[in-house]
């Protein structure tokens, strides 16, 4: 609960009991997150099944003559795990009432989650192969393409507090709007390191 | 993401902001009814959202030079399946305050018109009140339940005698295979959320649940789905008919209407995890002071244990579903064995969620079951704690026995015995349970009321679902009897003698607090006997047709069952028949009963010390919580002081 009003001077219902020192909104977060990794779960399951369950599963990853853009890729995921450092940044500079840095943090978060996401599709249009060229694609889009998914969620989240934050929106006591995206892309950073091992690098 | 029963976020400094209160100009009545949120709105934005979808599937493939243009399927799925429901999500105004948010509007104060109903159109638009969503919820499930049932009436009339009368083979199928779907993800599951939602708040001592715009949301996902499984009977081909489990490769060789299946599982499984999700957050942060876990009644408990499930467990049929959409609709090769495919893999995958499903519609059950027998035989429950661990035990056990569904699809031996092993312990905590439940009717005053007989039916049809269930869990019974009629009669045993009697459990029970009146007691006993007599004359004999050896899933079969089958398409119609006492029941009582008052059963949880039906913010003060939930009969015990002002002993003993 928010539990921020102190009065009411209308109608209104009595103030929930804060019965958890968890504020609602994290834990929210926290569980969507749970929610969001059994999601990935579900792709590494299929992951595990094509290359390693599989009697026909390919010899070689990926099986010839395809090749992964592990060096791009590897590039890619400098730029996100720095995203995560930005984001971190910008959330201490809030919280100590630096507004500046704050902005300055959201919007290079924000410019690299772009850039990440940019790449992956030149990426996807240069690898060369297709949804349909066997279940190695499948699971290489499949997995690769939830995780685009969740970037671009992000990129909403965190567009949505840049332009909040420009309005001046949040304060070194209010900064929740700023927390649980903050919280989503850390989860989207460390899922993007668990896909890149599987996928391109094992 | 935001909570908010009380003003603005605090993100938001408030009024002083230098922005006016309120923005919206005053308009014409005609204005608001088609740019205000409600259903016009929704209809206008749907159809709006359909076309864009269109266009971007039309445009992307004019882009790429990919013939035809126009790919029905795909269209369907994105812009018929996909945009179209977004767009009328918006169009009732689902998204309003968090669009307002998201451009960087300041949020508006809370002002609750969005909470609580005054008259019947209020139960049409998106309302943030925990009350009016239960009910919501309620009323759409029993729909969807008395469509599912017309369906099954439909293929019991096709199989009273071999051969086929009224439908081919493939109608059967789909008939068969909407009527699970229907029955499972938008009768029982969602049924069990709204009695939930309507009372877990109110036991907690909550003004509402942590999140209401998200639950008004995650209510309106749900007829979305309803709708897709239900037209997907007019699109070519007929509907989905791979049955509820949709396994493939089956499935994808299935026409247009699986894709139906596809993505309306995915909205009806969005709804259920933010509903749990809701619950979840709910649960830990808004008990009342002095709610311990320990004095948490068990219903509580119960929706506790069954949101963890959801939200672990739900997102894996998100996966499955969209694998067999990706191999239909994309060409990868997930479970295409051609391409490198495991077939085998949808089934670990989906029986991964659905598993713990059968447990998602179950343990909510339980809880309702206790509520009931302990405040009509007036005792306290035997082995609360217990009650609760076993409930806990059940879902660590629940994820582990999932391939029991398996033992005859060709998956790794040496992994039959150890799903067997778990798949049997289940039966440890599940049978405290019952042991419980007979132990607390042990020497009590029992009322035998109609939710009482409903939750004394389900001890008994559970206990029998729950051995042959033993039966199929042990691996050489089930290699013998996989896909005949003894698994129809073992699932029908433990979801209609189980769930949906609980559910009839709950609605009677919690009838009086949810419409302030009593439904009549002497229709509600016909209506049992009717639903008991007839539903065993249904479904026992299956075990016998099954053990002799016939086939589920067929529209057409042997000679030598006809008679049987006969006898058991006439018991089905006499059970379709006995919902028509309980709708009228209800029907009738909720518009002209006798005045129920507060307490009609003198129980002790929180939401009976309420007016009938509760006031709309539940509680003018937060009550203090004293002691356990299940106190009856013991002298001086008692379980809230709703009032400071009234804190000398009052009429919660019984």
């Amino acid at each position: 609960m928010t539990a921020h009003a102190e009065t009411h001077d209308h109608h209104g219902p009595p103030l929930a009991h804060q019965s958890s020192r968890v504020d609602a909104r994290v834990l929210g977060m926290f569980l969507f997150i749970a929610s969001e990794a059994m999601l990935f779960g579900s792709f590494f399951t299929a992951y595990f099944f094509v290359r390693v369950v599989n009697p026909s599963a390919p010899e070689t990853w990926p099986p010839e003559p395809y090749h992964f853009p592990v060096f791009v890729a590897g590039v890619n995921t400098a730029i996100l795990v720095t995203s995560s450092f930005t984001m971190h940044w910008a959330l201490q500079s809030i919280k100590r009432g630096e507004r500046r840095a704050f902005l300055a943090g959201m919007v290079l978060t924000f410019l690299m989650g772009l850039a990440f996401l940019l790449t992956q599709v030149v990426e996807y249009i240069h690898v060369g192969f297709n949804t349909g060229d066997g279940a190695f694609a499948s699971v290489f889009f499949g997995l690769t393409g939830l995780h685009g998914a969740h970037v671009f969620v992000g990129l909403t989240l965190l567009g949505m507090v840049i332009v909040r934050g420009f309005r001046g929106h949040y304060t070194p006591e209010h900064h929740h709007g700023v927390e649980l995206p903050g919280i989503y892309w850390h989860f989207v950073d460390v899922m993007w390191i668990v896909v890149y091992a599987a996928v391109y690098l094992i | 993401m935001t909570t908010t029963l009380e003003h603005a976020t605090p993100d938001h400094p408030g009024p002083d902001h230098g922005y006016p209160e309120h923005y919206e100009p005053p308009r014409g009545p005609y204005w608001r009814l088609f740019f205000g949120p409600g259903l016009v709105r929704g209809v206008w934005m749907a159809l709006a959202f359909f076309v864009f979808g269109l266009l971007i599937v039309a445009g992307l493939r004019w882009w790429w030079g990919w013939d035809p243009i126009l790919h029905w399927e795909v269209i369907a799925a994105v812009a018929g399946m996909t945009t179209a429901p977004i767009g009328f999500l918006a169009g009732i105004g689902s998204f309003d305050y968090w669009l307002h948010y998201i451009v960087g509007r300041p949020t508006r104060p809370e002002d609750h018109s969005g909470h609580g109903a005054t008259s019947w159109k209020d139960y049409f638009r998106v309302n943030t009140d925990h009350k009016v969503i239960g009910i919501q919820y309620l009323v759409t499930t029993f729909v969807f339940f008395t469509i599912g049932g017309l369906m099954a009436m439909l293929f019991r009339a096709e199989l009273a005698q071999p051969g086929l009368q009224f439908v081919d083979p493939q109608t059967f199928n789909g008939l068969v295979s909407v009527h699970a779907t229907l029955m499972i993800f938008l009768f029982i599951i969602p049924a069990f959320a709204g009695i939930a939602n309507f009372v877990v708040p109110l036991m907690l001592g909550a003004p509402d649940m942590a999140f209401p715009r998200l639950n008004a949301l995650s209510f309106w996902l749900l007829p979305i789905a309803g709708l897709m499984f239900v037209t997907s009977f007019v699109v070519s081909g007929g509907a989905f008919g791979a049955g509820w489990t949709g396994y493939a490769p089956l499935a994808e060789g299935q026409p247009l209407g699986q894709t139906f299946f596809n993505i309306g599982v995915q909205w009806a499984g969005a709804s259920s995890i933010m509903t749990a999700l809701n619950f979840l957050v709910t649960i830990i942060t808004m008990r009342a002071p002095g709610m311990t876990f320990w004095r948490m009644p068990l219903l509580v408990w119960a929706n506790f244990t069954t949101s963890l499930l959801v939200v672990i467990a739900t997102p894996f049929i998100a996966g499955s579903q969209f694998f067999v959409m990706f191999d239909r609709i994309m060409h990868t090769s997930f479970f295409v064995p051609d391409g490198g495919g495991y077939v085998l893999g949808y089934q670990h995958i989906f029986w991964f969620y659905s598993h713990p499903a059968v447990y998602i519609m179950m343990l909510p059950g339980f809880g309702i079951v206790s509520e009931v027998i302990s405040s009509m035989s007036r005792k306290p429950i035997f082995g609360y704690r217990l009650m609760a661990l076993s409930l806990m035990g059940i879902l660590v056990l629940g994820f582990s026995v999932w391939a029991h569904h398996m033992f005859v699809a060709g998956m790794a031996d040496w992994l039959r015995v150890p799903m067997m092993i778990t798949t049997l312990l289940i039966a440890i905590p599940t049978g405290i349970k019952v042991f419980s439940w007979i132990a607390t009717l042990w020497r009590g005053r029992i009322h035998l009321t109609t939710p009482m007989l409903f939750a004394l039916g389900f001890v008994t049809m559970f206990t029998i679902g729950g051995l042959s269930g033993i039966y199929l869990g042990s691996v050489p019974i089930d290699i013998a009897a996989s896909d005949t009629y003894f698994i129809v009669a073992h699932i029908h045993y433990v979801l209609f003698g189980g769930s949906v009697f609980t559910i009839f459990a709950g609605v009677y029970f919690w009838f009086p607090k949810i419409t302030g009146r009593m439904y009549d007691e002497r229709l509600g006993k016909l209506h049992f006997w009717l639903t008991f007599v007839s539903f065993n004359a249904t479904f026992f004999p299956m075990h016998y047709v099954g053990l002799r050896g016939m086939p589920r899933r067929v529209s057409d079969y042997s000679e030598a069952f006809g008679d049987l089958n006969f006898a058991i398409s006439i018991a089905s119609f006499v059970l379709g028949a006995s919902f028509v006492v309980f709708a009228y029941n209800i029907i009738v009582s909720w518009v002209r009963g006798p005045i129920a008052g507060g307490n009609p059963w003198r129980a002790h949880t929180l939401e009976w010390q309420v007016t009938s039906p509760p006031p709309i913010f539940n509680f003018d003060e937060i009550p203090q919580v004293v002691g356990g939930p299940y106190e009856y009969g013991v002298p001086g015990a008692r379980h809230a002081v709703m009032s400071a002002a009234a804190a000398e002993p009052q009429e919660v003993r019984a």
